[in-house]
């Protein structure tokens, strides 16, 4: 019989040592920053280890762990230390912060009304996707709050894309507003008109 | 007697959308109905009066909501030779792939996550005994896992009923299962013995890790139900239990799309499968 | 127009109204269009069903878009030397130095009217607009 069962393995811990671990963030082979990108939430301050890492990290590889083991922490200082990598001109990197964003949404919520408003209409943009990860009343709060004020037809255009999802009736006459601002903008028209027609048909509740 | 709500087109366009987003599976026009009738089902399981606040809970995954909902449209029951598309691939290429680079001396390597009551482990097993010419050539490990002690208990005792084995043949239940009550069998104990079942959450690193490295994981319908931090963490879990060059396969619904970017796509003529490359993923 | 004989192309962009606007816009004009919501849905994909032309958004979950035509551009032929066109909210010199550098082969920044969206596809799938 060919099949062959082992006992179970057992393997040794990875090293626990701060000191080492911060160094091996950002020394060593990928497979050892890899490995320490891991270790690191389970480290004092492993959330400024890993912070200060993504800033010289070149491998895909090991960032997505440091990313993933920012997004674990789930603090408001992960939030603080992954925020300024949406202005990264390296898209990957951008990814990867709105990613480790996405899955924090528990701590985000304090941080988008001034991401909203950043005076980059790229983060107000991508902040807006953020917005979707929140519950529905307060997104469209939020993202209402924007459309009044936004300039860029692309920013109205990622937060209507939002509200197609979130949208209640309350941003209707935002949304009318909106569409008035923008008329010749073909693509924001036809969002605003789509994202109006599904708020608007939204089914009444059965007989008491 | 309360009228069923109506629900829109719109309302069920927001929920595909929803849907296909976050799990990557796409319900067409075709599927309507059946969506529909799903959203009902849940409506009412779940004591939510309007699409509204259905919609809601889906969106924060209450309760594992997302899970509740899809479940109606993957196959989740659990029998033997379940999508057997997996194993023919396995043995028509990942094997061979995976002796190409590592040559003969050492063992193959493949592990079931979640295994459930056994049949996927044991599968395993018959198929390759049955389909891989090699199969004396090599030794083989076969590890299941679960975090359902419950589950894994059934599974050590290799007892099934009708329906798990409805997908064998008469001459595979002779061969491998002896009679074992009224429309019942018994795992022979060679097979049985063979399959080393283990207990593990696979968000927990510590947990997966002694389990070592593996040639070939199957790992069906448990990662797109997690929160998205620790889809991360398991899925980089699960990229530490893999050799490199060493494959993944993901139940039929599911796709590597909405989970991570470690692994590398391929695609065979029998399943689309992952890999972890030597090297950079996508490099 | 027989089905076989359309134009395949494929929308790669996480916004479900862009999708819908370039899926518009296209179907009228004659091509097949399949979706993707990031890079890596959009190369698996490929692997089953090769197209005439990928039209791919930067920002994007899991895999941005210049990662992905990158991607592209390693994997095996034909599938490698599939024409890209980036449509994009980032429209700065560096951006349209990297999507050429990850092998790009036409740039469009958003908003993207139906008329320039058409005009560049049927150029960049050789077909008359």
């Amino acid at each position: 019989m060919p099949l062959i069962r082992k006992p179970a393995g057992s393997s040794s811990p990875p090293s626990r040592d701060p000191v080492s671990v911060r160094t091996a963030l950002t020394s060593g082979t990928d497979d050892e920053r890899w490995a320490a990108a891991r270790a690191a939430p389970d480290m004092p301050e492993g959330v400024d280890a890993l912070g200060d890492a993504l800033a010289t990290e070149h491998s895909t590889r090991v960032r997505e762990a440091i990313f993933t083991s920012l997004a674990r922490i789930c603090t408001a200082r992960s939030v603080e230390r992954v925020v300024p990598y949406l202005r990264s001109d390296d898209a990957s990197l951008r990814t990867g912060a709105l990613d480790a964003l996405r899955a924090m949404k528990t701590v985000v919520g304090p941080y988008l009304p001034r991401l909203l408003h950043d005076e980059d209409a790229d983060i107000r943009l991508l902040a807006c996707e953020l917005a979707r990860n929140l519950p529905s009343e307060e997104a469209t709060r939020l993202l209402c709050g924007l459309l009044d004020s936004e300039r860029e037809s692309n920013v109205c255009s990622g937060a209507v894309e939002v509200l197609a999802e979130v949208g209640g009736r309350e941003a209707l006459p935002v949304l009318e507003r909106c569409a008035d601002r923008f008329r010749g903008t073909a693509f924001l028209e036809f969002s605003i008109r789509i994202t109006v027609d599904r708020i608007r048909a939204q089914s009444s509740p059965p007989r008491e | 007697m309360s009228e069923l709500p109506a629900i829109t087109e719109e309302e069920l366009r927001r929920l595909c959308d929803f849907l296909y987003r976050r799990t990557g599976m796409v319900f067409t026009e075709a599927k309507r109905y059946y969506v529909e009738r799903r959203v009902f089902e849940r409506m009412a399981a779940t004591g939510s009066g309007t699409f509204a606040s259905y919609f809601a809970r889906l969106r924060s995954d209450a309760e594992g909501e997302v899970e509740y909902f899809v479940n109606a449209f993957t196959v989740n029951e659990t029998y033997f030779y379940r999508e057997d598309h997996q194993l023919r691939c396995l043995t028509a290429e990942l094997l061979a792939d995976r002796l190409r680079l590592k040559g003969q001396e050492h063992a193959i390597r493949i592990w079931s996550v979640p295994c459930s009551t056994g049949e996927e482990p044991y599968s395993i097993a018959i198929w390759l005994l049955e389909n891989w010419p090699m199969v004396d050539k090599y030794e083989i490990e076969i590890v299941g896992s679960d975090i359902d002690t419950g589950v894994l208990e059934r599974a050590r005792s290799g007892v099934f009923g009708k329906r798990a084995l409805m997908r064998l043949s008469p001459y595979l239940v002779e061969k491998y299962f002896a009679p074992a009550g009224f429309e019942t069998w018994k795992i022979l104990d060679d097979l049985r013995n063979s399959v080393r079942f283990s207990r593990v959450n696979i968000v927990e690193p510590a947990e997966t890790r002694p389990h070592g490295q593996f040639d070939v994981i199957f790992c069906r319908n448990v990662l797109i139900y997690f929160d998205d931090a620790s889809r991360r963490v398991a899925a980089e879990n699960l990229y530490e239990n893999l050799a490199p060059g060493g494959y993944i396969c993901l139940g039929h619904s599911e796709s590597m799309s909405r989970i991570t970017p470690l692994f590398e796509v391929r695609r065979f003529a029998d399943a689309i499968v992952y890999q972890r490359t030597v090297g950079e993923p996508h490099g | 127009m027989a089905e076989e004989a359309k134009k395949r192309v494929m929308v790669v962009d996480d916004a479900a109204l862009v999708r819908l606007y370039y899926r518009d816009t296209l179907e009228h004009a004659g091509f097949h269009v399949d979706e993707a919501l990031n890079g890596l849905e959009a190369l698996e994909k490929l692997l089953t069903a090769p197209v005439a032309l990928l039209i791919v958004d930067i920002n994007m979950p899991q895999m941005d878009g210049l990662t992905f035509v990158d991607a592209v551009r390693r994997r095996e032929m034909p599938l490698a030397s599939t024409p890209a066109l980036i449509t994009s909210t980032e429209g700065g010199a560096q951006d349209f130095a990297a999507a050429r550098a990850a092998g790009a082969n036409f740039y469009l920044v958003k908003p993207v009217t139906r008329e320039r969206l058409l005009e560049v596809t049927a150029m960049l799938c050789g077909t008359a607009a």
